[in-house]
Formats: C-alpha cells, sequence, structure tokens
C-alpha cells in the first residue's frame, strides 16, 4: 500500500511537469494570448471537482449500503480534494476573467454563482464531520448530508446551458468543438496529470484518515495497569549508605 | 401512533410543534421583530436614498427572509429533548411523517414571518408597484417551503451536535441560496414583464428534491439522533 502511493505520488509530479511542458507549448490564443493558458489549469481543475464531488456521493451512499469504513474515508478524502480543486478553479477562473472580461467576479454569471454555492456547501459538509467526534454518527449524517449537497453539482455544469449568461456553454465536448487541435492536446495531458493529483491527494488523505482512526481507538482505551508495574525502582545501594 | 396514517402521524407531529412554539413564542415574538429590525438597520447603512431603497426593497425582504428565516426554520421549539425522541419512537412514529409535520409547522411560521415582513418592506422601502404581483404570493409560498425542508434536513443532521447553532447556518444558507436567486429573478422579471415559467420551476423542483430527499433519508437520520 505504501509502495503503490509512493509511486502514485511519484506519477503525478513527473505528469504535472509533463503537463507544464506541454502548456508552455501550446500555441498563443489569437485574442486571449498567453492568459488562455491558464485553462489548462482552469478547466482540469473544474471537471475533477465534480469527479470528486460525485466519489463523495458514491461513498456516501456505499457507507449506507455497507458500512464500511473505508467508503465514509473516500467519501471524506474526495470531499477535502474536491474543495481544494473548486478553489483552484474559482481563483484561476478569476484571474482569467478580470484581462478577458474586465472583472474578476460577474454577479450576474450563472457559473460562477453556482460554483462558489457548490463550494460553500461541501465548506459546511466538511464542518459538518470536524463537528461529530463518533465515527459511525458522522459517516451517517455526512453519507445524507453527502448526498444532499450533490444536488448541486448537475446545476453548476448544466447552469451554461440553462442560462446564457457571461461563462461560454460547453465548448470542448462534441464533433463541432471550437478548439483549436494544438490546444486539445495539451488540455487533455494537463486532464490526465490532475487526475493523478486526485488520486494520490485522495489516496494520501485516506491514508491519514486511517491512521486518525486507529489513533482514535489507541486513545479510546481505558487506561490499563502496565505490564511492568511489577518492577520496582533499584535499589542502589542508598540503605547502606544511609547507615 | 402505530394505529394512524402517515398523514394522521404528520399532522399530529405538526400540532404538537405549532403548540409548543405558541406557547414558547421563539419564533413569532423574538425572530420576527429581529427580522424587523435588520430590515430597518439596512437604510441605516447604505444611505437614505428613496430611489435606491425602494429598488434594493424586495431583494432585502428575500435577503433578510432567509437568513432569519433560518432561526425560525431550527429554532430551538423545533428541537425534541432525548426523552421526547425516545417517547415517539416508542409510540412508533414513522421517522417521513416526522419530517412532513415538522416540515409543515415551519412551513406555516415562515409564511407569517413572512406575511409581517412585507409590510414592514413596503413601509419602509416603498418599492413601489410591480406588475403580476399575485405571481409573489407564489415567491412567497414556495420559499418558505423550500426554506422549512433545507431548515428541517439540516437541523436533523445538526441535531445534538456542541456546534449546532453556528454550524445550521453553514449548511441552510448555502443550500437555500438557488432558491433565493430564483426568488430575486422572479421579482426582476416582473419588473421588467420577462416571463417567470423557467425560475418558477426551479423553485418548484428544489421544493420537490428536498421533500423526496428529506422523507427518504428520516429513517437512518433519526437512528443516528438517539
Amino acid at each position: 500500500m505504501r509502495r503503490s502511493g509512493f509511486a502514485l505520488n511519484i506519477a503525478a509530479v513527473a505528469a504535472i511537469a509533463i503537463g507544464f511542458v506541454s502548456a508552455v507549448g501550446a500555441p498563443s490564443e489569437q485574442t486571449q494570448g498567453d492568459f488562455a493558458r491558464i485553462m489548462f489549469v482552469h478547466v482540469p481543475s473544474a471537471w475533477l471537482a465534480f469527479l470528486a464531488f460525485g466519489l463523495t456521493l458514491a461513498g456516501g451512499v456505499m457507507w449506507l449500503m455497507r458500512k464500511q469504513e473505508r467508503w465514509d474515508r473516500l467519501a471524506a478524502a474526495s470531499a477535502e480534494v474536491g474543495v481544494f480543486f473548486t478553489a483552484l478553479a474559482l481563483l484561476t477562473g478569476m484571474i482569467w476573467g478580470y484581462p478577458v472580461w474586465g472583472t474578476f467576479w460577474d454577479w450576474g454569471d450563472a457559473r460562477m454563482m453556482s460554483t462558489a454555492v457548490m463550494f460553500f456547501v461541501y465548506i459546511g459538509y466538511l464542518a459538518l464531520r470536524r463537528s461529530i467526534p463518533d465515527r459511525a454518527i458522522r459517516a451517517r449524517r455526512s453519507a445524507i448530508l453527502g448526498i444532499v449537497a450533490f444536488v448541486q453539482v448537475p446545476l453548476v455544469y448544466f447552469s451554461v446551458n440553462l442560462f446564457r449568461t457571461l461563462h461560454q456553454g460547453a465548448t470542448f465536448a462534441g464533433p463541432d468543438s471550437p478548439i483549436d487541435e494544438g490546444f486539445v492536446r495539451p488540455l487533455l495531458i494537463n486532464l490526465a496529470a490532475f487526475t493523478l493529483v486526485y488520486a494520490a491527494f485522495t489516496m494520501s488523505r485516506m491514508r491519514i484518515g486511517t491512521i486518525e482512526d486507529e489513533l482514535d481507538d489507541v486513545e479510546a482505551l481505558p487506561d490499563l495497569e502496565l505490564a511492568g508495574s511489577g518492577v520496582t525502582e533499584p535499589n542502589l545501594g542508598r540503605d547502606f549508605a544511609d547507615e | 401512533m402505530t394505529g394512524m396514517g402517515f398523514w394522521r402521524q404528520a399532522r399530529e407531529i405538526a400540532r404538537k410543534d405549532l403548540m409548543v412554539e405558541g406557547r414558547a413564542g421563539e419564533a413569532m415574538y423574538i425572530t420576527v421583530p429581529f427580522g424587523a429590525v435588520a430590515l430597518m438597520l439596512i437604510p441605516l447603512a447604505i444611505g437614505t436614498d428613496k430611489p435606491l431603497l425602494a429598488r434594493v426593497g424586495p431583494g432585502m425582504f428575500l435577503a433578510v427572509s432567509l437568513l432569519f428565516g433560518m432561526l425560525v426554520a431550527f429554532r430551538q421549539t423545533a428541537t425534541d429533548t432525548q426523552p421526547q425522541r425516545e417517547l415517539l419512537m416508542l409510540l412508533g412514529t414513522d421517522a417521513a411523517a416526522k419530517f412532513v409535520g415538522r416540515s409543515a409547522a415551519s412551513t406555516l411560521l415562515l409564511l407569517i414571518f413572512e406575511l409581517v415582513l412585507i409590510p414592514v418592506t413596503v413601509l419602509l422601502y416603498n418599492p413601489g408597484r410591480i406588475d403580476g404581483w399575485p405571481w409573489l404570493v407564489l415567491v412567497v409560498v414556495l420559499l418558505a417551503t423550500g426554506l422549512s425542508l433545507v431548515g428541517t434536513l439540516a437541523g436533523t443532521v445538526t441535531l445534538g451536535l456542541k456546534t449546532r447553532s453556528t454550524l445550521t447556518p453553514l449548511l441552510v444558507a448555502p443550500l437555500s441560496m438557488p432558491m433565493l436567486l430564483a426568488a430575486g429573478q422572479i421579482v426582476e422579471s416582473l419588473r421588467v414583464e420577462r416571463s417567470i415559467v423557467v425560475w418558477v420551476l426551479l423553485m418548484v423542483a428544489i421544493n420537490l428534491a428536498m421533500s423526496v430527499i428529506g422523507v427518504a433519508t428520516a429513517k437512518p437520520l433519526e437512528e443516528t439522533a438517539t
């Protein structure tokens, strides 16, 4: 387990390096110039946020069905990593938005607003987890909240189709995609690299979760008398010295 | 309660909640005046520019309804103590009926809350006449229902936690934002005479989704509450 985790971490670092090189090597966009390169981080981050919250939902449902702790750990780890990627997607979107749209934030934009709402919903999910010390109760309640929270995900995804606001519609999917071939390849490489990073983060967080649970189990043990308590302090001849 | 049908159980739970609230007056005598004070504070904070206040008035009403309506939805009087929960379980009360009854009681209280705040908003902000205002009645009802469903669900999820009073608003506020957005867009669309169908459908869909989730998860959530 530890060896495979190490290999995954190395693979993630290598993939990110390849992704960076491919992003730098991509052609400059006609109107946006180099600002378009932010999309190599923004788009994979947004996709992975959806994947992460999907796995949080799946982990919660599986916990409710099987009652195995590893599913709850998957849900928790995936939610944490999902919040990270959502924050990254929001931040990179704002950085890109200022030079291209002329504003960091647009209150009327459905995609921005719904993504921000999704971010806070999952912040609430993580806050709930931290508030419940009992593992079984925490797993059950957060599994249910994970199901409720996932309602936001399709709302975010389809917001660009439902509401015609500032954010462009789905441009990547379909044969009529307006994205240039020279841009698609680095985007796919970065998507693969970010997916590896997601997997590495999630697995590491799951391992930490296992260790935390083991520590809780040890701390919950009653204070037993130690096996060596029958051994007394050695007499170093003080009795004789006093005489 | 085992001899009672589902809807009868839900009605009895709602009646019990309303009776407890009627005796304590937590929502009506504390939260309602608090909401009215909040509506008075905003003009003091943003200035007494009358056209501006008339423009933001409906939005302020919706925001205050959401923020203070939360307090109504997870008021202390809607929280069962451990012996009360055990008694209801021994009586064989259906967990889903409990959710429906509690949500119904909260919806009624929220409607009263909103009905008190509407004249306060009109008096303080003078938003002017909005064509198609009867649609606003539907908005008020959908907002109250949605908020009470989300509030009841979040209140059950955080039951018994030390951080309940701070955690519940954190859960309810983002989940209620799509409803606030839809309600705001309906008011704006009525003002400029645009179609409101999509936004009404969005509010209905959210209410339906929350009802289904609340009923489906009532039983497993009840198991963690004992």
